[in-house]
């Protein structure tokens, strides 16, 4: 009677659900046999044409009393110790155990391996070998809970903690975060993902993208392609105010956009927005984004999606004020130097060209002009007046070698002055 | 009630004085009860529909619309902090326990009536700072687990320091009937002759006196640690946040019992009444509430088998906790077995009896899965917990105060009530209870985890089954309660000095009683369950 617990996917699985079911035909029995008593009595002894009948004065029974003292405890110590046994072998993970290191935050679990592979969310263990997982929160009490292994344990911020496991079959299995941790709780979820001793072992040492990409789940896809394919620079994940929308809390959001219409952000405007970015701007934001199409097979499209809908509870960081309203400078007043650094700030070339020396997206600003280099297809350069004017007015045409073709062009946003004023700029920038 | 007076009705602790200043003031312990009752219920009922908002959340996966996340955090909160610190705590000891302590033992009023009057109005003190932290609702669940209590909103501050001056109230109420069980009982009335229901008060007042402090002490640190900074739960600062659930379960373990024994106190009163039969017994159920009592000082850890404690405090605790359910067990043979060969009356009160048996051992039973370590690893913060401990707090607690309220209604009020309403009410509440929980007990046999806004699709149907069940349980509760406020404003008909034929102290005075509760101090001969034919050669001495 009441079979219900998930599936056995751990080796001491089989030995909780044992003394568990055992726990529950006993219950039964005595629930049954005693309210089952009562209801009889209530029954039997039941009055009569609303009057009382006679009844027996009994006041016990010494030798019944005893009994029913006796039986429970005679049970209550077996399944005590049965129970105790079970979490002997739950708590003392095997010596030759894989060691995985645990570290929870709100909300999310990311997990170490011994060779300093990284996952989040999702771990990938082998069938048939014993794992230990040292476990460690970085802000509140999280805990850790598999179902179908039978284990938990609280993730604490001031101690390490452990669980262990030997997994028995392959497969995909829910994990839990079962201490309240805030907002976003029930959403702290992670897999636990069984491969046979083969593929684990390919999997842990198999860096390339593709394998790595073909073993992640759509929310960790997702996360992998933002960085790799460099939406980190102009979306932020946690509410700040980068280049682009920042992708806490976008999914679902209302946006109005610069042609005065209102989009709602689902499935099909993220889609249409990495095909064709300049399609729907966001008011208050700049047509900057380079086209993705031809670049990103659908799969990792949805795969973005789904990062995007993961992140669409995230705290929300208190918006940065927006940097072109908040100096209203008068510009006929500025040397062409100062215009052209303003320039640079509103339309947000710092997200891929830095002042400071370091390689972003694209070649620093820093010794930029004058410098000499080969270009993507082989030919030289001179980074003078004329090749800095044609970089802003068709990127595509003279990229750097060691540099992607990413730049969109800003024919038609910006005047001759302007862009004069850009160049001034870059050259004080040694 | 002037005109009744007028009328030359005999006088009674209602009509004798009237007016609102003679409620505002009383010292009457009778009037103080029902001035318990009728705040307390109004918070039941709060809480209650903060439950239903929860349980609409709940019924669909996916968010309903009505509520954040966050607000729902809130509600889970609100919801138990509100029925525990403000509903359950204060719960048959402050409404029934006031009323009938000094009726059940001859007394006039209890020890100290100022302080009985005091410890109201710091409960009132607490419950306004309660509703005041409304305004910036806490999110921690009624734990108030550490470090994510330092961390979140402000709220914590006051609805921890509801908490701790309510702790005030439940103090000086536990001390005020211990000195009144010692020191006040009647000529004749043994410590052999009390009724149970008094045993039940007793331990539970021990309870109150000696846990009360530490979980004081601790909200006080707690608050301490928010404003100052000291260090003691915060990892940051060097502190141990399981410390807090230390001091937290030391008081709030036992504190389940401060809940569940009164209610056993009036099982034990209504089965052998409604049966015309002795308690099976006698002295086994009375030292099994003393039993339980102490035993529950030795158990809180079993909340934190999972909280990082080391395994040898674990398998200890574990043990300890398996102890408690001997006296438990003992307790409802003893109960059924006062039922054989009675005259069952299957009043309203009786029903409740008897369906607390059924509830409590399902409550009981499930508990030994959660006492039994290996199996405890599964089920921690599950639904399954959530489901246990409402079948002990709500089936347990709350349905034996509610068959306590209708047993002695008739002689708080002087009327009778609907019996088919009252008998419409208990169906509603048994059926809607029982749907609601059952379906949380698979839920966690399924690996559902509490505490969660929303949840993967599988769940949805024993979810959605689990809602209409909590709404059934409410309009029972709404119903029985009504039932019972209007007999009391707009009821006719009267109830007599004792409808049940009970022999107990309380049922030998006018319904409802006069001022001092006798009209001459009462000198007992006899125990409290003399009934039936008595059998050659037994007695209770």
């Amino acid at each position: 009677m009441f079979r219900y617990l998930p599936e056995q996917a751990s080796t001491f699985a089989p030995d909780v659900d044992w003394i568990h079911h055992w726990i529950t035909d006993i219950s039964v029995f005595f629930t049954v046999a005693i309210f089952g008593a009562a209801v009889l009595f209530a029954i039997i002894y039941r009055r009569r044409d609303g009057k009382d009948h006679k009844t027996p004065q009994i006041l016990g029974d010494h030798k019944l009393e005893a009994i029913w003292t006796v039986v429970p405890t005679i049970i209550c110590i077996f399944v005590a110790v049965e129970g105790l046994l079970v979490y002997r072998d739950i708590r003392t993970p095997p010596d030759k155990a894989m060691e995985l290191s645990v570290t929870a935050d709100q909300f999310s679990w990311s997990f170490e391996y011994p060779n300093g592979k990284k996952t989040l969310n999702e771990v990938t263990v082998p069938v048939g070998e014993p794992v230990r997982f040292t476990m460690r929160s970085k802000d509140v009490i999280h805990s850790f809970f598999v179902p179908a292994m039978r284990v938990k344990s609280d993730v604490l911020p001031s101690i390490f903690t452990r669980v262990w496991f030997e997994p028995v079959k392959t497969g995909r299995y829910q994990g839990y975060c079962t201490e309240y941790c805030g907002a976003g709780h029930s959403t702290m979820l992670f897999s636990v993902n069984v491969v046979s001793g083969a593929e684990y072992d390919r999997w842990l040492n198999d860096d390339s993208q593709e394998f790595m990409m073909s073993r992640m789940g759509a929310e960790e896809k997702g996360m992998a392609l933002y960085e790799q394919q460099n939406c980190i620079t102009c979306h932020s994940v946690d509410g700040s105010r980068k280049v682009g929308p920042s992708f806490a809390g976008l999914w679902g959001k209302k946006e109005k956009l610069t042609d005065g219409t209102e989009v709602t952000v689902d499935e099909n405007y993220i889609e249409s927005s990495i095909v064709n970015p300049n399609l729907q701007i966001v008011m208050g934001y700049g047509p900057l984004m380079p086209s993705y199409e031809g670049q990103l097979p659908i799969e990792d499209i949805k795969a973005l999606i789904s990062y995007i809908k993961s992140l669409e509870k995230t705290t929300i960081a208190p918006a940065s004020a927006d940097p072109v309203a908040a100096a209203p400078v008068d510009r006929s007043k500025l040397t062409p130097p100062e215009l052209g650094k303003l320039l640079v700030q509103e339309k947000a070339c710092g997200a891929c060209h830095s002042v400071d020396g370091n390689k972003l997206i694209g070649p620093t600003f820093k010794g930029l002009y004058g410098r000499k280099g080969k270009l993507a297809d082989g030919s030289s350069y001179e980074a003078d007046d004329e090749y800095l004017k044609h970089s802003i007015l068709e990127p595509m045409a003279q990229v750097v070698e060691g540099f992607a073709p990413s730049m969109p062009s800003f024919q038609g946003q910006l005047s001759e002055e302007e862009i004069a004023s850009i160049i001034a700029y870059i050259k004080t920038v040694n | 009630m002037s005109t009744a007076t007028a009328t030359g009705e005999k006088k009674n602790y209602l009509n004798e004085h009237t007016g609102i200043w003679s409620w505002i003031y009383t010292l009457d312990h009778k009037r103080i009860g029902i001035m318990y009752t009728v705040t307390l219920f109004m918070f039941f009922f709060t809480a209650g529909i903060f439950a239903l908002l929860m349980r609409y959340e709940l019924m669909h996966a996916g968010p309903s619309g009505l509520m954040t996340p966050d607000q729902y955090n809130q509600l889970f909160t609100l919801h138990g902090a509100i029925m525990v610190f403000l509903f359950i705590v204060p719960g048959i000891p402050a409404t029934l326990g006031n009323f009938l302590i000094p009726l059940m033992i001859g007394a006039k009023d209890v020890a100290f009536p100022r302080l009985n009057l005091l410890s109201y109005y710091i409960y009132v003190a607490g419950a306004i700072m309660a509703l005041v932290a409304l305004s910036s609702p806490v999110d921690t669940g009624w734990t108030f687990y550490t470090p994510y209590s330092i961390q979140t909103g402000q709220g914590v501050v006051l609805m921890t320091g509801a908490a701790f001056v309510l702790g005030f109230s439940s103090i000086l109420t536990g001390l005020n009937f211990v000195v009144t069980i010692h020191k006040l009982r009647a000529p004749g009335m043994t410590w052999m002759r009390l009724p149970l229901f008094i045993w039940a008060a007793y331990a539970t007042a021990a309870i109150q006196v000696l846990a009360t402090p530490v979980v004081g002490i601790n909200l006080f640190l707690l608050i301490i640690e928010r404003t100052m900074g000291i260090g003691i739960f915060d990892p940051k600062l060097g502190g141990d946040p399981v410390l807090f659930q230390h001091l937290f379960w030391f008081y709030s373990h036992p504190v389940v019992y401060i809940m569940i024994l009164p209610a056993f106190g009036i099982i034990a009163e209504i089965i052998p009444v409604f049966s015309q039969k002795p308690i099976f017994g006698y002295k086994a159920v009375a030292f099994a509430s003393l039993a339980i009592a102490l035993i529950g000082f030795f158990v809180w850890a079993h909340h934190m088998f999972l909280s990082g404690i080391s395994d040898t405090s674990a398998a200890f605790f574990s043990i300890i906790t398996f102890a408690v359910a001997i006296p438990t067990a003992v307790k409802v043979f003893n109960w059924v077995s006062t039922m054989y060969r009675g005259s069952i009356r299957l009043d309203t009160p009786m029903l409740y009896a008897i369906s607390f048996i059924f509830i409590f051992m399902v409550a009981g039973t499930t508990g030994i899965y959660l006492a039994t370590l290996g199996v405890d690893i599964f089920y921690h913060d599950t639904y399954f917990v959530v489901a246990h401990f409402h079948y002990t707090m709500q089936g347990g607690a709350v349905i034996g105060m509610i068959a306590g309220l209708h047993f002695w209604f008739p002689k708080m009020s002087g009327k009778m009530y609907s019996e088919t309403t009252a008998k419409i009410a208990f169906i509603l509440i048994f059926v809607g209870f029982n749907m609601t929980f059952v379906p949380q007990f698979v839920l966690g046999m399924h690996g559902m985890p509490r505490r969660y806004f929303d949840y993967p699709p599988e769940f949805e149907s024993l979810h959605f089954a689990s809602t209409i069940g909590a709404f059934a349980n409410g309009l029972g509760y709404a119903l029985a309660i009504l039932n019972l406020a209007y007999t009391a404003l707009f009821g006719k008909t009267k109830a007599g000095r004792n409808p049940y034929n009970s022999l107990s102290l309380e049922w030998q005075t006018d319904s409802p009683p006069i001022h001092d509760n006798f009209e001459v101090t009462p000198i007992v001969t006899d125990w409290t369950y003399g009934y039936g034919e008595p059998i050659k050669g037994q007695s209770h001495h």
